[in-house]
């Protein structure tokens, strides 16, 4: 089922076009993933849906309505819930507090049970501390609980992103490189957990540049390059398009030859 | 680097930088003889960008030195390299986007070479800037702006040049073109370090590649030699 | 059409000021980021300046004009710069706000020490307010040349702007700043030279408007405030927008000029004021028409702040301290001074206002003193017989006025309500303060509060009913900040955008905090139970409200109190120490009065080095003797003994002083390592000395050894301080309480910092090893 649905959106800074007429679909219960080279649009395509920028054209659909005027926090109240590239963490308060800011901010403007996340099941609807507890430990925080969260290292300030955005319950979630900074073994276990939370019926959308993590927890790829949409489909076939490779790695007068694109895919 | 190569004129040795607690550079050494195009290679979050601020003195390393010219130049402000014929050219469009071509050019003129002179090679190399030199630099295209910075390169005659990520969202061909233009300026004797993403157009114009691979640089070679690196430091494996 | 015409021309030549002062402004916001609140005092300094040179000196007119614009304005903008506000690059906004006040309120006391405002200062116009007809008007030749030297101005920024290097390299810096120096350009002295012109063009401003009207600090100060409104047209940033604004500003107030007569009225309400509050007035229209500023996702900075929770527990116990220390000094006190004390604490109870809008949620507010009088006239008008319910009434009409105010501007980036609230100062002093039925005779007697039987009817009850009120509001905005909501405005201040993200209206939650901190400041003006004059609201009255507070350390509740206390000290200090000089080897003698006047706007200024505040520095010495119960014990017994002896007059005034000071600064943050079991022979020996120390202190004969007040108090301080370092000498280094600076994260442990056991305590909590297992793995043993 499709949550979230872009349709030829495009983000225009003065004279630049960030993003060109952007389509793109998340599925509920999949990580879709947004890959491009830096500069590519890939961040502004996270703020225009979750509408930190507004765009210039094109719509932001949500379960099918169509959200594109709506505000910033009236966008995460309909269940848009992101993490950042560059941390927006509360660096003063400690880890739980930052998780706990997310619960309560969600508490202070719903009162009805927002579909409950399913790493709750069989907790009910959980108090808010049993709900806490939960979430610290999937994200493996629980050591951590009262450190300010302003001392840790970027990995770990990155999971602290990323349970301050589940506890506001959201149905669609952007991962802004949430793996940057963390360790092979530590990104490996991420990528459980991002599999874990989908199958529960998430829908998330995913940029990051550990191609590995992409190619293995996404079930559908799309390549962004000049703002533009240069191809999109499963992780295999995005690897075999050339123009995915030209988009990485330039085209020079005549592709040499052994270029990746003759790379055989599961290269793991 | 062997031994018969004369001196270098920009050198980093083991080279470390941090943001914070948060360590970029591990130990990077890398040499740049006179004359030569250097290329530095890497996925991102290598360390490339990082080691060409710690080059230009937009950051200073926590541990380690750079040599210009074999001086030691660690901690010496950008401003001061940039006037003593180090020039960079960052990330991202090297222009003032408010500012018109025209004073955009006369911006460049701190590095001690006098308007008329950097207008000339720069309308004489692009003519399409001559057009354009009363228009704000930032409502002109991509591929102008990258120019406008690239005649800057151009008409201070660097001892050194750096340039960071030229190609960032510009289309192959005026990437192309661009790197055109960096092999005229390696022609002259400028030595040049190139970081890039699109491996394949700068392995043409370089004469020495290195990848960057988490904070170090993980091997040196001729192009030929690094190529089929590559794929494997950018898509994984 | 003849009035009509003059009155154009009058508005012409004012927005030619406007325009003048409005675009320094400009150039320096542009160029380095710092709003300057102090440009109006810098055109006020030119203007006594142009005084001094031109008529004291008898310098004629031109050399004197040249001097002033063109040497020394120019040289005391730049250093300024290289001084102060490069020392502020990177700051939170409210920082950089504060230091800007700090300086207006500096250079305000500082021309007030030069130039006493006692004697008169006029300048003659020029060419002696000769006239030339036009049109069948006369106009001034003054007039004439204001206009002309804005033309001048204009067209002379835009030749540097554009066809200099300098000039061009100042835009380059606003669009990149670091890409400016890889060209090789020195943005450090681009800084400089912006405000050295910014200094300039507020140094021409205040020579044209010298020849205008009779000198005065305060009124040329603050008539600068309106080129504000004027720059807020081009969105603080675009000249054309400047010199528009200037036009519409300049015309509307010689309209209002023209056709307004100081007795016109709408029913009740009197327009004497009308005129002084359009620039407010249009401050605001010009703010609301404005769209709304884009969040900005550009990663929030994560340096871990050092101020502390206070738990319930201390603030409960702090509280009640607070009310008996209070209840026993204000018995030791006697009449006027207890007036003054009961001043320092409504200062205190006022600033507190400030700890949930700028400590907790990162916004500001110059008009603290504003919501003040509008709760004490409220309380006036509705509390005749002292009824709480009136206090009630007071204190919810500030929240709703606060939130009215603060709407607008909360949508637009900090800098914005900062000047909606000094605007909304100007205009209540100029359409509220001034009615005759608000304040009559420009004053009004707040009524003391009356409890059912029991009414407020001495000083003394008057400051314990201050004491309590603080000490209550304390330790509900404890309350508040270990709330939900705290952790919120704690979340807000740092990252705007992931609190929109996760579905917190920003607006609402600014605006709600703000009523909040209105209702505070209003709370303490319908409690004040004292006559107030009008001035006391003022917008002079407010701006060191704001900047005592962040000096003392906003975050915290204690810090509130310290800055309300400094403040009220300041007229008891002078009053004190009236005929005192400090003199130093008789070469310099400054009247303490005049230092009193130029300390606070100084001790603001010297925020840019410690922009935590004071504060926090302090708490962490005395934290720990919260954390410990003997030294709670100890600490109060001592103070009581103290109390008593001054009571029993064994010691005298100045000795009971003198031993508090000692007491307070050099034993009791000893306290809780003398009650720490460890290296008992040096904890014996520092003991020995700070009681032997407090001891002589009490039997020094101060009264009679020093004949002046002034170095009297002096010597005091300097003895505490001696008896500090000693202490500390005697003891060995005190360990930080509080680590300063930014914390290693934990992953960095053992690589860049070395290992202490501290960390492995952490690290072994970690793993669940515990602590005397973990003696054994470092290869220690207690």
């Amino acid at each position: 089922m499709t949550v979230l649905e872009l349709e030829s959106l495009s983000v225009r800074f003065g004279g630049h076009l960030a993003v060109s007429d952007a389509s793109l679909r998340v599925e509920g219960g999949r990580v879709t993933g947004l890959i491009g080279p830096n500069g590519a649009g890939k961040t502004t395509t996270f703020n225009a849906i979750c509408g930190v920028v507004p765009p210039s054209s094109g719509r932001v659909l949500l379960d099918g309505k169509d959200i594109s005027s709506a505000g910033t926090h009236q966008r995460a109240r309909l269940g848009i819930g992101r993490t950042f590239q560059r941390l927006e963490v509360f660096g003063s308060l400690s880890v739980a507090d930052n998780i706990r800011v997310g619960q309560e901010i969600r508490r202070s403007w719903s009162r009805r049970k927002a579909a409950l996340p399913q790493y709750l099941d069989g907790l009910g609807d959980p108090s808010p501390d049993v709900e806490l507890a939960a979430i610290l430990t999937r994200l493996d925080l629980v050591a951590l609980a009262d450190q300010p969260v302003g001392a840790l290292p970027t990995g770990q300030a990155r999971l602290v992103e990323l349970g301050r955005a589940l506890a506001a319950r959201p149905s669609v979630l952007l991962l802004d490189e949430p793996a940057s900074g963390l360790d092979e073994q530590e990104t490996d276990a991420f990528g459980d957990l991002l599999l874990q939370l989908a199958s529960h019926g998430l829908g998330i959308l995913l940029v990051e540049h550990d191609v590995p993590l992409v190619m293995r927890v996404c079930e559908r790829l799309s390549v962004l390059d000049f703002g533009q949409i240069i191809a999109e489909g499963t992780p295999a076939e995005v690897r075999a398009n050339e123009a995915v490779l030209s988009a990485y790695l330039g085209t020079g007068p005549t592709p040499a030859p052994g270029a990746p694109g003759a790379a055989p895919v599961e290269a793991q | 680097m062997s031994d018969h190569v004369p001196e270098p004129l920009l050198e980093l040795r083991g080279v470390h930088a941090a943001y914070g607690s948060i360590e970029v550079l591990g130990g990077v050494d890398l040499s740049v003889p006179p004359g030569t195009v250097v290329a530095l290679l890497g996925p991102n979050g290598a360390g490339k960008t990082t080691a060409l601020k710690v080059a230009s003195g937009q950051m200073v390393p926590t541990k380690g030195s750079v040599f210009v010219a074999g001086r030691d130049v660690t901690g010496v402000a950008p401003e001061e390299l940039a006037r003593r014929g180090l020039t960079t050219i960052p990330e991202g469009r090297g222009i003032f986007p408010n500012l018109t071509v025209r004073e955009n050019l006369q911006m460049a003129t701190y590095a001690g070479v006098p308007l008329g002179r950097v207008e000339e090679v720069a309308y004489e190399r692009f003519p399409r800037l001559k057009e354009r030199r009363s228009q704000l630099a930032g409502t002109m295209s991509g591929g102008e702006q990258q120019m406008l910075a690239m005649a800057r390169g151009l008409a201070v005659e660097p001892k050194v040049l750096l340039l960071d990520e030229l190609s960032m969202g510009l289309a192959p061909l005026v990437v192309e073109e661009l790197y055109g233009i960096v092999a005229a300026i390696a022609r002259s004797g400028t030595s040049i370090l190139v970081v890039e993403q699109f491996a394949r157009t700068v392995l043409g114009v370089a004469d020495v590649a290195a990848i960057m691979v988490n904070g170090a640089v993980r091997r040196v070679g001729t192009p030929s030699q690094v190529e089929h690196e590559l794929s494997t430091a950018y898509l994984g494996g | 059409m003849r009035t009509f015409l003059t009155a154009t021309i009058g508005g012409l030549s004012t927005a030619a000021i406007y325009a003048i002062t409005a675009s320094g402004l400009v150039v320096t916001y542009t160029t380095s980021g710092v709003f300057n609140f102090a440009h109006g005092a810098f055109s006020m300094m030119a203007a006594f300046m142009y005084w001094q040179v031109h008529v004291a000196w008898g310098v004629p007119t031109l050399p004197a004009i040249v001097l002033v614009v063109f040497v020394v304005a120019p040289l005391f903008g730049a250093l300024i710069e290289r001084v102060i506000m490069r020392g502020i690059e990177g700051t939170s906004e409210v920082v950089k706000i504060v230091v800007t006040v700090s300086l207006f309120v500096a250079l305000l006391g500082l021309a007030n020490v030069i130039w006493p405002p006692t004697q008169s200062y006029t300048v003659l116009p020029f060419f002696n307010n000769a006239a030339l007809s036009i049109f069948g008007v006369k106009v001034g030749w003054a007039r004439l040349i204001a206009l002309a030297v804005a033309l001048a101005v204009a067209g002379g920024l835009r030749f540097v702007f554009t066809s200099t290097r300098l000039g061009i390299a100042m835009r380059a810096v606003v669009d990149d700043r670091s890409l400016l120096q890889l060209n090789g350009g020195r943005p450090g002295r681009t800084s400089m030279l912006s405000w050295a012109i910014g200094a300039g063009l507020a140094a021409i401003a205040g020579v044209l408007l010298a020849g205008e009207q009779t000198l005065s600090a305060t009124t040329l100060s603050l008539l600068v405030i309106n080129a504000y409104a004027v720059a807020v047209v081009g969105r603080l940033r675009s000249l054309p927008g400047v010199f528009v604004g200037s036009v519409i500003l300049g015309l509307l107030v010689a309209y209002g000029q023209q056709y307004v007569s100081s007795e016109a009225a709408i029913g009740p309400v009197s327009l004497s004021g009308a005129v002084t509050a359009i620039p407010a007035v249009m401050l605001f229209v010009v703010m609301v028409l404005q769209p709304q500023d884009r969040l900005e996702a550009r990663g929030a900075t994560r340096v871990p702040t050092a101020a502390r929770m206070p738990s319930m527990k201390l603030a409960l116990w702090g509280g009640l301290a607070f009310v008996l220390v209070t209840a026993a000094l204000g018995n030791l006190i006697a009449g006027p001074d207890l007036f003054k004390v009961a001043g320092g604490y409504l200062f205190a109870l006022v600033m507190l206002s400030l700890v949930p809008l700028t400590g907790y949620a990162g916004q500001i507010s110059l008009a603290q003193m504003t919501f003040t009088g509008i709760g004490a006239v409220a309380m006036a008008a509705w509390g005749a017989s002292g009824s709480p319910l009136a206090v009630v009434a007071s204190v919810l009409l500030c929240a709703v006025v606060g939130a009215v105010v603060a709407l607008p501007a909360l949508r637009l980036s900090g800098i914005y309500l900062a000047l909606a609230t000094a605007a909304f100062g100007l205009f209540c002093s100029a359409m509220v303060f001034n009615q005759q039925d608000v304040m009559p005779g420009l004053s009004r007697q707040v009524p003391r509060l009356a409890l059912g039987p029991f009414k407020i009817s001495s000083d003394y009850q008057q400051l314990v009913l201050l004491a309590v009120t603080f000490a209550l509001v304390g330790i509900g905005l404890v309350a508040l900040r270990r709330s939900a909501w705290g952790r919120r405005l704690a979340a807000m201040k740092d990252s705007p955008v992931a609190c929109a993200t996760l579905g917190l209206n920003l607006t609402a939650t600014k605006v709600a905090v703000f009523a909040l901190s209105a209702a505070i400041a209003g709370l303490a003006g319908s409690l004040a139970g004292r006559t107030f004059i009008s001035d006391e609201f003022g917008l002079p009255a407010s701006l060191p409200v704001t900047m005592l507070a962040v000096v003392g350390g906003i975050g915290s509740v204690a810090g509130a109190f310290m800055g309300g206390i400094f403040l009220g000290a300041f007229p008891i200090a002078s009053t004190v120490f009236a005929a005192n000089a400090i003199g130093v080897f008789r070469f310099v003698s400054l009247p303490v009065t005049d230092l009193v006047a130029f300390a606070p706007g100084a001790t603001g200024v010297s925020l840019g080095r410690e922009p935590d505040g004071a504060a926090p520095q302090m708490a962490a010495g005395f934290r720990a003797v919260g954390e410990s119960v003997p030294s709670l014990v100890v600490s109060f017994a001592g103070f009581a003994a103290l109390w008593l002896l001054a009571r029993l007059d064994v010691v005298g005034g100045w000795a009971f002083v003198a031993a508090v000071l000692v007491f307070v600064l050099a034993v009791v943050p000893l306290l809780p390592l003398l009650f720490n079991p460890e290296d008992m022979g040096r904890k014996l020996a520092t003991g020995i000395f700070v009681g032997l120390c407090t001891v002589v202190t009490v039997f020094i004969p101060w009264d009679t050894a020093i004949a002046s007040n002034g170095m009297r108090a002096l010597v005091i301080v300097l003895w505490a301080v001696l008896v500090v370092r000693t202490a500390i000498g005697v003891h060995g280094a005190v360990p930080d309480v509080v680590p300063r600076g930014p914390r290693t994260s934990p992953d960095m442990v053992g690589i860049d910092t070395p290992l202490t056991r501290a960390d492995a305590v952490d690290a072994g909590r970690v793993l669940g090893i515990d602590e005397d297992e973990l003696d054994l793995v470092t290869g220690r043993s207690q």
